[in-house]
């Protein structure tokens, strides 16, 4: 019962913060200077073509019943045609969706195994002998540069490293993974590289203190004091209680990189969300602005809502059932 | 494992210093601590804390932390050298020969876990048959510490049980090796009064059944000397007085165990007033130059202050203090009537 009222309350609240979003950015894209009109026709064009054209897409009504108009076909599951292309937004989406995915889930799981281990390394050691070495120093500078480095910068030294010289990947020539999984792997693990430095950087920090944190905890302690190895501490008591913490991160951190996402496709020329949504903006393509800065609010609030379950199951004092009860 | 012949003390600390390194320089926690504890025997460590009783439990175990540092002396266990052991077999130690049992009962839980789970890890690699056994060995040892329907405490959370339940949880899984040791570090003071002698006669009863040898870290000496056969009182690091708990209790040889026992409230009676100790407990950077509790003495004299007082045999108590004989043979010590309340076969002692 507590489970399904939960549920109840995060669709509800999910679905309005959509909604939510979908007006602010109904409006945003309306607010920005030179519309539709201005853009496709340029300067020399008269009242009359532009007239024309607003009228035939809609755009001489009252920003109330576009946005009214938009809201009833979004919900039966059409978010309009490109402006540009005349293409369905929903399919040109659907088919671009699966690189920028892919690209962030291979930034997430180079974050989620490089990461992760890098920050235990880092507390278990910051703990023990040799503490404040030149090794943490290193550690810690390197950590710092891939937090504030912008994958603009990394990207177009990368993209003009392996551009230059035969560095044995080559920057472009993307093909999707169901044809071709070694070319595939091969055009994004550049970029996936490129994107994921963040988010390594940002979970070994996050990993480091949790760890740190749990390390004091009595229960490791104990469990030392019962004679099990350093590994069994590790897996079994301090990697589950970190976890939480790193988990959360990582959430935040995939919202992140669908920003990212947008400049490393446009670097690397990937046909991703991103490249299509940013050119659309550039363009006052207001239909496929409003659906791609959906998607990503939408996928970003089940995120959350995933992460919180999963929270909930490994420290059952976080869990969703119990939420709000002290003990 | 164990090459001891019988006789052998089952725990041997030879002249034990351990400094803790802080910011501003080193704090002495143990300062020359000599112990030996034969096996089956049950003795109660007393001293305020910071007077190194809980460093003196961590380091049979080598559980100090990693800022604390052994300078000097060595600490035996079962035979073997507890700071000159390999990885390897300092976890074996830790598994077949010591057990823990700590102060803040659900703290020293994972609170990721379900009890059952935690208690079949402290059983594994111990159980000689397999599977079908595992669950009836964790009900079998959750009912040994007599927690009353243990199929329920196995599947709960260690956030769902109480401080007195928890703690009978961690005695189960330190009990369930049946190691020869058991460091209890003040197992009932995060527990409501009740709950305590319940819990203490469980560690007791348990540990006798096994032939444990006990451990119990307390600041509480009538407690103490109420339940075990022997006491050794620590004061700035070191063991000030060791001797038959009835005699420590009724004829204290250390002016520090006898400002103890006057300050402790279940001596009093009601209406009396209660003789606290003038000052506080020291803090060391560096071996004591005389006695530690010389400032706050009052049967001090002047070679307290600058010469380390040697070992001194005063009734059934090994001593240190200058002045041990004197004090007895004079009488200086008295204590206030106090109730009896050492059982006669505890109080007869080893």
């Amino acid at each position: 019962m507590r489970l399904f009222t939960w549920w109840l309350r995060r669709a509800l609240s999910g679905a309005g913060t959509l909604v939510g979003v979908s007006i602010l950015i109904f409006i945003a894209v309306r607010a920005m200077p030179g519309g539709f009109a201005e853009t496709i026709l340029g300067p020399f064009a008269t009242e009359e073509q532009r007239a024309e054209l607003a009228e035939r897409y809609g755009l001489d009504q009252s920003v109330l019943v576009q946005y009214w108009n938009w809201f009833t076909a979004a919900l039966s599951g059409d978010f309009g045609t490109s402006m540009v292309s005349q293409q369905p937004v929903g399919a040109e989406l659907a088919s671009r969706f699966p690189v920028t995915a892919q690209l962030t889930v291979m930034a997430i799981l180079a974050a989620a195994f490089i990461g992760v281990p890098l920050g235990v390394l880092a507390a278990v050691r910051a703990g023990g002998p040799g503490a404040g070495g030149r090794g943490a120093v290193v550690g810690r500078l390197a950590g710092g540069l891939g937090v504030s480095l912008p994958e603009f910068v990394l990207g177009s030294i990368v993209v003009y490293l392996f551009s230059r010289y035969a560095l044995g990947l080559s920057v472009g020539g993307y093909v999707p993974l169901g044809d071709d999984p070694v070319g595939n792997l091969r055009a994004m693990l550049l970029p996936a590289a490129v994107l994921s430095v963040f988010a390594i950087s940002a979970t070994a920090r996050t990993t480091r203190d949790a760890v740190l944190n749990v390390l004091v905890e009595p229960y490791v302690t104990a469990a030392v004091a019962r004679g099990e190895t350093p590994w069994a501490v590790i897996r079994q008591h301090i990697l589950r209680n970190a976890a939480p913490p790193v988990l959360v991160l990582l959430t935040t951190v995939s919202a992140y990189l669908l920003g990212g996402a947008i400049i490393v496709e446009y670097l690397f020329n990937l046909p991703g969300v991103g490249s299509y949504v940013v050119h659309a903006v550039g363009r006052r393509d207001y239909a496929v602005v409003q659906a791609g800065v959906l998607l990503a609010a939408a996928l970003f609030i089940v995120l959350n809502v995933v992460v919180d379950l999963v929270v909930g199951l490994i420290d059952p004092r976080l869990g969703v059932t119990t939420a709000g009860r002290r003990t | 494992m164990n090459q001891l012949t019988p006789a052998e003390p089952v725990v041997v600390a030879r002249d034990l210093v351990v400094d803790y390194l802080a910011a501003h320089g080193p704090v002495r926690a143990l300062d020359g601590v000599d112990l030996a504890v034969d096996a089956g025997e049950t003795v109660g460590v007393v001293g305020e804390s910071g007077s190194g009783k809980s460093t003196l439990g961590a380091a049979l175990g080598r559980l100090l932390p990693s800022r604390a540092e052994r300078r000097h002396g060595s600490m035996h266990v079962a035979g073997h050298s507890v700071f000159d052991l390999a990885p390897q077999p300092l976890r074996q130690l830790r598994r077949d020969q010591l057990g823990f049992v700590f102060q803040d009962p659900i703290g020293a839980l994972d609170p990721t876990m379900r009890v059952g789970a935690q208690v079949r890890r402290a059983l594994r690699g111990r159980q000689p048959s397999p599977r079908r056994s595992t669950r009836d060995a964790v009900a079998a040892l959750l009912d040994q510490v007599r927690l009353r329907d243990p199929a329920r405490v196995a599947r709960a959370y260690p956030h769902q049980l109480s401080g007195g339940m928890a703690q009978r949880v961690a005695l189960a899984m330190a009990m369930a090796v049946q190691p020869r040791v058991l460091v209890a570090d003040e197992p009932t003071a995060a527990l409501d009064s009740q709950v305590r002698d319940e819990v203490l006669d469980t560690i007791l009863a348990l540990t006798r059944a096994a032939g444990t040898t006990v451990l119990w870290l307390s600041h509480d000496l009538n407690a103490v000397a109420r339940r075990c056969a022997r006491v050794v009182v620590m004061y700035g690091g070191r063991v000030v007085e060791d001797g038959p708990a009835h005699a420590v209790l009724a004829r204290p040889a250390h002016p520090y165990t006898h400002a103890l026992a006057s300050s402790a409230p279940s001596h009093a009676r009601p209406g009396e007033r209660l003789t606290p100790i003038p000052g506080r407990p020291p803090l060391l950077a560096g071996p004591a130059p005389g006695c530690a509790f010389a400032e706050r003495c009052r049967f001090v004299v002047d070679r307290c202050a600058t010469e380390r007082p040697p070992l001194a045999r005063v009734n059934g108590q090994a001593v240190l203090c200058h002045r041990a004989e004197e004090l007895r043979s004079t009488a200086a010590l008295p204590l206030p009537a106090r109730p009896t309340d050492i059982p006669a076969e505890i109080g007869g002692g080893r």
